[in-house]
C-alpha cells in the first residue's frame, strides 16, 4: 500500500474532531463526563443508537473486516459472537441488573456479596480489561494514522495517541458530551456509503450492499482454488464454537455495556432499546465482511499475491485497501479512514474513563484513602486516565495479534469472570463473596493460563486459545462459584431478600 | 419457645398477592421461603419470566449453534463443503446467507419475542395488583 501523506484525510481528520467536539458541546450537561449520563428522554430508538455507536469500535469498523480477509467463515464467529451476546444480555441480566440498582460491575460486586475484596477484584478486572481493549483500539489508530500520514507505525501510534488524548482531555474540560445518536449516524454513514459506492462500482448490487455482495463471495470461491468460502476453511469448528460462545458471553460481561441499561428511566423502553440497538449493531455488521470480499476478489482479478505475513500485517487496513484497490476517491477512503478513527477515539475514551473510574473510586477512594474529597478523587482519575493511556502504548507498539483477536481477548476475560458473577449473583441467592471471589480468580487464570504458560502446554492452547477459553472457562467457573458458596456460610439474609423482592418480584 | 425458633422474614408486601406466597414456616423448618434459583423459579410472575428465558435461550443456542453442528455433520470433505455450502441464496453460499445474515435477523426476532411476552407479562401482573 502506498505510504503518502493524504490531505484530504487530515483535513477531514480535522474538520471531524472539531465538529465532534462542537456537537458535545452542544449536547452538554452541567456535569462533566467523569458523571453517570443523566436520563432524559430520547425515545427507544435513540436508545439502540447509543447502544450501537458505544459498540462501535475499531474492531466492529477495522477488525471484522480484517478477519474476514484472512480467514473467511471464521470470521462470522466475531460477527454472531458480537450481536447474539446482546441477546443473552436481555434475557438474562438486563432488567434483573437494573432493579438491583448499582451502576458499574464493581458496585454490583460488593453490593450483591457485601465484600470489599470482591470489590477490589471486580475493579481490577475492569481495569484490566479495559487495557486489552485499549491496545486493539490503540492499534486501529496507528494503522490509520500512519496510513493518512504516511509515517511507520510507531511514530503514527504515538501522534494518534496523542491527539486521542488531548481530545479526551478537551472534550472533557470543556464539558462536552457525546451525542451518541449523532455519533451513530456519522459511524455508520462513514462505513455505509463507501460501501455502496464501492459495490456499484465493481458492479454489484449497490442500494444495499450487505445484501448485495454474495455474489463477489460465489465467485470467490469458484476461481480461488482456496476454498475460502468453506466452513472449515481455516479453523475447526471446535473454534469456531469456542469463540462464538466467548463473544457471546464476553459482551454479557462487559462492565461498561451494563450502563446502558442505567441511562433509560424505565425498564420496558431499555429491553426495547436493546432490540433497536441489536438492528444498528447489525446494520455495520452485516456489511463489515463486504469490503473483505471485495478486496480479495480484486486482488485475485488484478492478480496481486500477497505472501501470508504481508496479508496478515494488512488485513486491519483491508477497508482502506478495497477503496484504493478499485480505485475509489482519495474523499471515499478519506471518509473510512476519518470513520475509523471516530469509532477508535470514542472507544478508547469511554475506556479509559471507566478504567480510571474503577481506580479512582473502588480502588482508590474505597480501599487506600476513604477520606478521599471528591476533588482528589477527581485528579486522581485525571491522573490514572494519563497513566493508563500511556500504558497501553507499550502493548501496542507491537499489537500481539489482529485488532479483532485482541479485543476478544478482553471478551474472554469478561466472559470468565465478570458473566458469571453477574448471572449466578442474579439468578441464584446462595451464592456469597467466597464464591465470587474464587470464580472470578479462576477465570483470571483460566483467560490468561495459555498466554502465560502456553508454551509449557500446547494442550491449554488448543482447549482454552486466549480469544476463545470461555466455551470451557465459564462453565468452569460457574461451576467453581457453586461449589465454593455451598462450602461456605451463605450470604447475608438482607440481600437474598433483595433479590426476592427488587431483583424477581414483579 | 419462640425465644430458640429462627426469626421469621419480615411480612411481604402486598406486590405479592398474585404470588402463591407459602404460609408462614412452623420454627423448625431453616429453609428460607424466599429462595432464587433459576431452575427453581417462584410461582408467579418469576416463574413465567424463567419460561420465556428457557425458550429464548433455547432459540438462540439451537439455531446459532445448531447450525454449526448441521454443517459438520453433513459436510463431504474436511474443509465442511456439503450440499449447505454449495447451495446458494440471494446469491450468497447458503452457510455463509444463513450465519453471517440470517442469524443477525433471527437474534431480533428472539429479542422482539422476548420482550412482547414479557411486556405481556408486566402489564398482567400489574393488572391484578
Amino acid at each position: 500500500m502506498p505510504i503518502s501523506f493524504k490531505p484530504v484525510a487530515f483535513l477531514l481528520l480535522l474538520a471531524f474532531l472539531f465538529v465532534s467536539v462542537l456537537v458535545g458541546l452542544a449536547s452538554r450537561s452541567r456535569h462533566g463526563e467523569y458523571y453517570p449520563a443523566a436520563g432524559h428522554s430520547i425515545g427507544r430508538l435513540g436508545i439502540g443508537a447509543a447502544i450501537a455507536s458505544n459498540w462501535m469500535s475499531a474492531a466492529s469498523f477495522l477488525g471484522i473486516a480484517g478477519i474476514f480477509y484472512l480467514k473467511g467463515y471464521f470470521a462470522l464467529a466475531y460477527v454472531i459472537g458480537w450481536t447474539g451476546g446482546y441477546v443473552l444480555l436481555l434475557i438474562l441480566l438486563g432488567g434483573q441488573i437494573r432493579r438491583f440498582g448499582k451502576y458499574t460491575a464493581a458496585e454490583f460486586v460488593e453490593a450483591r456479596f457485601d465484600s470489599p475484596a470482591a470489590r477490589f477484584v471486580a475493579a481490577v478486572i475492569t481495569i484490566l480489561i479495559t487495557l486489552i481493549y485499549c491496545v486493539a483500539q490503540y492499534k486501529g489508530i496507528g494503522l490509520v494514522f500512519s496510513w493518512i500520514f504516511g509515517i511507520d507505525y510507531t511514530p503514527a501510534l504515538l501522534f494518534g495517541v496523542l491527539v486521542a488524548v488531548s481530545y479526551l482531555v478537551v472534550s472533557g474540560s470543556l464539558g462536552a458530551r457525546r451525542n451518541q445518536q449523532f455519533h451513530y449516524a456519522v459511524l455508520i454513514i462513514t462505513f455505509i456509503v463507501p460501501l455502496m459506492l464501492l459495490a456499484r462500482k465493481l458492479g454489484y448490487f449497490w442500494v444495499i450492499p450487505q445484501f448485495g455482495y454474495g455474489p463477489a463471495l460465489q465467485e470467490l470461491s469458484s476461481s480461488s482454488g482456496l476454498s475460502y468460502t468453506s466452513p472449515w476453511a481455516f479453523a475447526t469448528p471446535f473454534e469456531w464454537m469456542a469463540l462464538c460462545f466467548t463473544l457471546m458471553v464476553g459482551t454479557a460481561g462487559l462492565p461498561h455495556v451494563l450502563s446502558r441499561f442505567y441511562t433509560v428511566p424505565n425498564i420496558r423502553d431499555a429491553r426495547w432499546g436493546v432490540v433497536w440497538g441489536i438492528f444498528f449493531i447489525g446494520l455495520l455488521y452485516w456489511s463489515a465482511p463486504a469490503y473483505a470480499a471485495f478486496a480479495r476478489l480484486m486482488e485475485l482479478q488484478q492478480g496481486i499475491n500477497l505472501s501470508p505475513e504481508a496479508a496478515r500485517q494488512g488485513a486491519d487496513l483491508v477497508l482502506l485497501r478495497a477503496g484504493e484497490l478499485a480505485g475509489l476517491p482519495p474523499l471515499v477512503t478519506a471518509i473510512l479512514a476519518v470513520g475509523a478513527i471516530m469509532a477508535a477515539f470514542s472507544t478508547v475514551t469511554s475506556l479509559l474513563i471507566s478504567g480510571a473510574g474503577a481506580f479512582s473510586y473502588d480502588i482508590y477512594y474505597r480501599l487506600l484513602n476513604p477520606e478521599a474529597t471528591e476533588g482528589q478523587r477527581m485528579k486522581v482519575a485525571k491522573a490514572v486516565t494519563l497513566v493508563l493511556a500511556t500504558v497501553v502504548i507499550v502493548a501496542a507498539a507491537n499489537p500481539p495479534g489482529l485488532i479483532a483477536e485482541i479485543t476478544a481477548v478482553a471478551f474472554a476475560l469478561a466472559g470468565n469472570t465478570l458473566f458469571p458473577v453477574f448471572l449466578l449473583g442474579l439468578w441464584w441467592d446462595r451464592t456469597n463473596k467466597y464464591g465470587a471471589i474464587a470464580g472470578m480468580s479462576v477465570g483470571l487464570f483460566i483467560t490468561f493460563a495459555a498466554l502465560v504458560l502456553g508454551d509449557g502446554a500446547p494442550l491449554l492452547h488448543r482447549l482454552i486459545p486466549p480469544t476463545s477459553s470461555a466455551l470451557i472457562g465459564a462453565p468452569l467457573v460457574i461451576l467453581v462459584m457453586i461449589v465454593v458458596s455451598l462450602l461456605t456460610p451463605p450470604p447475608p439474609e438482607a440481600i437474598r431478600q433483595q433479590l426476592a423482592d427488587k431483583v424477581h418480584g414483579p | 419457645m419462640t425465644g430458640t425458633a429462627p426469626a421469621l422474614p419480615d411480612a411481604p408486601s402486598s406486590r405479592f398477592e398474585e404470588d402463591t406466597m407459602p404460609p408462614p414456616h412452623p420454627p423448625q423448618d431453616i429453609k428460607p421461603p424466599h429462595g432464587i434459583n433459576f431452575f427453581r423459579p417462584r410461582p408467579g410472575y418469576m416463574r413465567s419470566k424463567v419460561t420465556y428465558i428457557w425458550l429464548a435461550l433455547g432459540g438462540w443456542i439451537l439455531v446459532t449453534f445448531g447450525f454449526q453442528f448441521l454443517l459438520l455433520a453433513s459436510q463431504k470433505s474436511s474443509a465442511g463443503t456439503s450440499m449447505l455450502t454449495e447451495a446458494s441464496l440471494f446469491g450468497f453460499p447458503f452457510h455463509f446467507w444463513f450465519t453471517g445474515q440470517f442469524l443477525i435477523v433471527w437474534f431480533i426476532l428472539l429479542c422482539i419475542i422476548f420482550n412482547l411476552l414479557v411486556d405481556r407479562l408486566s402489564d398482567r401482573t400489574r393488572k391484578r395488583r
